[in-house]
């Protein structure tokens, strides 16, 4: 009997094999029909998607926003094609993850990580990105794939036991599933991959939008991933996945669909829905030491809240974890912001308690750690600030 | 079925170099310490010190000393040499956080521990691994010149952890520092 388990030690070395095999053939077109469900390897596909989708629902990697879901779901909704199967229900979810990604079940649900949402200026941006996926869907990109692999099937099994040793990402492909997997980790082939650009431009051009907008995503990407040398296991944390996103935008010709209004980019509209979730991944970046990441999603929120005491105290933390000299002196503004704007916020007291005690400014550092200690008796440090405190002296007392 | 046999043969003798059984205290010249491995517990090559009675899986206790400017696996952050403990103990929670083959990472404890009369830090995590099961990790941790300590004890599940915690105290009072290396 096959166990659940194998049968995922089975995938996950198949759709490592089909990212090899791209560029050998391409996979044939399913025949199209109004409905996608006739099929019964297609039924089979769906099946599967769904089963993996409720375990990935089931862990915490969701991201929570009813208001967000709901205006992502709007820019779909603008990009959605004419011709779509009636059956065929594109939806967009948010998954709590730093790493660039976006990807599609073949069910039409879209996954989008909050980095590469974070990373994003504009609507424009973002409906390139959803078009891409949405066109995997409409276009039945999984199927294809999978009809194309099990042309391969005994090729793959021969090889099946070498790369079950890629330990890296066993618990991800896990929580993806196959389906999941095949298109989050390693795309499909690039004949389809492409085909996913010149759709997805058709889409955006079609509902208003410039599909060059999104140029500028990717180069932020690319020179991202270069500068702070990212090794990222997802599709558009590949430098050559997202380099060939560019060529094909780059190749296309300009001004398919004269436009009669001035493209689409909703920025102001864009940064107000995405709010928060711009802080919630500066926090991840910051645990994965993406400083420069980090401050520029805080920055972005800064223009809807230039106020708020928690981005002011996420850009403290970004200076002081970098740890230069110069960052310490940053550090020190923006923790001093963020307690101007919130005494009572007990986090920036603790980080320049920490600042001045290293510093051996002892008097400034007990101040700092007594009123963190006041305002969050319980917090989760204490056994460490009460340490600090009882290596001062009487004389530094008051 | 000579051949079976001599098969048979050459890999008992590959695990017997592999998995040698040791006990008693242990200064290879690969590492800056030496600590005491418990009777019965069994070293795996690698290159830091991993000892096991049963199965890694089930138990191990590393001890490692770590050069301070190398990134970590998972977080991009490093160590520095005038960090304090508690700021070392957040990198090795952030880089358990970042790693994408764990999940529902609880930090149980996180308090300042002193290691033989070396500041550092303690820190107690429960996760699952990339097959569901859950574990257990006691790990202490501090910085001396240029070389980040650690001696991590972990455990698959709260049974196999209470079972041999104990030993793991001991193996850590044992440890001791031979050199730090300050360039």
């Amino acid at each position: 009997m096959i166990t659940r388990l194998s049968k995922f030690f089975f995938f996950l070395p198949c759709l490592l094999l089909l990212a090899l095999s791209t560029g050998c053939s391409t996979p044939s077109e399913p025949v199209v029909s109004d409905t996608l469900l006739t099929n019964v390897d297609e039924q089979l596909l769906w099946q599967k998607a769904e089963e993996e989708q409720r375990v990935l629902e089931s862990s915490d990697l969701i991201y929570q926003d009813e208001k967000l879901e709901v205006y992502l779901n709007n820019v779909v909704a603008k990009l959605q094609p004419q011709t779509a199967p009636a059956d065929l229900s594109i939806r967009v979810k948010v998954i709590r993850n730093a790493y660039l990604n976006a990807f599609a079940y073949p069910n039409g649900t879209i996954y989008i990580h909050t980095g590469l949402l974070a990373r994003m200026d504009n609507e424009a941006q973002l409906a390139a990105v959803l078009a891409h996926e949405i066109t995997h869907c409409t276009r039945r990109h999984a199927l294809r794939a999978f009809r194309h692999f099990k042309d391969r099937r005994s090729f793959l099994t021969s090889v099946q036991q070498a790369l079950m040793a890629n330990k890296g990402l066993q618990k991800l492909a896990q929580n993806l599933g196959f389906t999941g997997s095949l298109a989050a980790v390693s795309g499909y082939a690039r004949e389809l991959e492409a085909e996913a650009d010149r759709v997805g431009t058709e889409l955006m051009t079609r509902a208003g939008y410039n599909p060059k907008d999104a140029l500028s995503l990717f180069d932020h990407m690319i020179s991202e991933i270069e500068q702070e040398g990212f090794e990222e296991p997802f599709f558009f944390g590949s430098r050559v996945r997202v380099r060939e996103r560019i060529d094909n935008l780059q190749n296309r010709p300009d001004d398919r669909y004269p436009r009669k209004r001035p493209a689409i980019r909703n920025s102001d509209l864009f940064l107000a829905k995405l709010d928060h979730l711009f802080l919630d991944n500066a926090r991840l970046d910051i645990r994965l030491g993406r400083f420069q990441a980090a401050r520029r999603g805080v920055e972005k929120f800064l223009r809807i809240e230039p106020d708020n005491t928690r981005a002011h105290f996420l850009l403290g933390e970004s200076y002081r974890q970098q740890g230069q000299d110069s960052d310490i002196q940053k550090a020190l503004k923006y923790y001093n912001r963020a307690i101007t704007l919130d005494p009572k916020f007990a986090a920036p007291h603790k980080a320049l308690g920490l600042i001045h005690y290293k510093k051996g400014q002892r008097a400034l550092a007990k101040k700092f750690f007594e009123s963190c200690l006041q305002l969050s008796p319980n917090t989760s440090d204490k056994a460490y600030i009460k340490g600090y405190l009882r290596q001062f002296t009487p004389s530094e007392e008051g | 079925m000579k051949k079976v046999f001599w098969v048979t043969l050459v890999l008992f003798a590959a695990s017997c170099v592999a998995c040698t059984h040791t006990g008693g205290p242990s200064t290879p010249t690969a590492y800056s310490f030496t600590v005491d491995i418990p009777a019965g517990w069994r070293k795996i090559d690698r290159p830091y010190l991993l000892v096991t009675k049963d199965s890694p899986f089930l138990q191990n206790i590393m001890v490692q000393n770590r050069f301070i400017g190398r990134s970590f696996r998972y977080t991009k952050k490093k160590m520095r040499k005038e960090m304090l403990p508690e700021e070392a103990a957040q990198i090795i929670i952030d880089e358990y956080a970042s790693d994408q083959n764990i999940g529902n990472l609880k930090v149980l404890d996180n308090t300042p521990a002193e290691i033989n009369g070396h500041d550092g830090f303690k820190i107690l995590l429960t996760y699952k691994g990339p097959k569901g099961n859950e574990f257990h990790t006691l790990y202490y941790g501090f910085i001396k010149a240029n070389t980040f300590f650690n001696l991590r004890f972990t455990a698959g599940g709260r049974q196999y952890f209470q079972k041999d915690i104990e030993t793991f105290k001991r193996v850590l009072n044992s440890f001791q520092v031979i050199k730090a290396n300050k360039s």
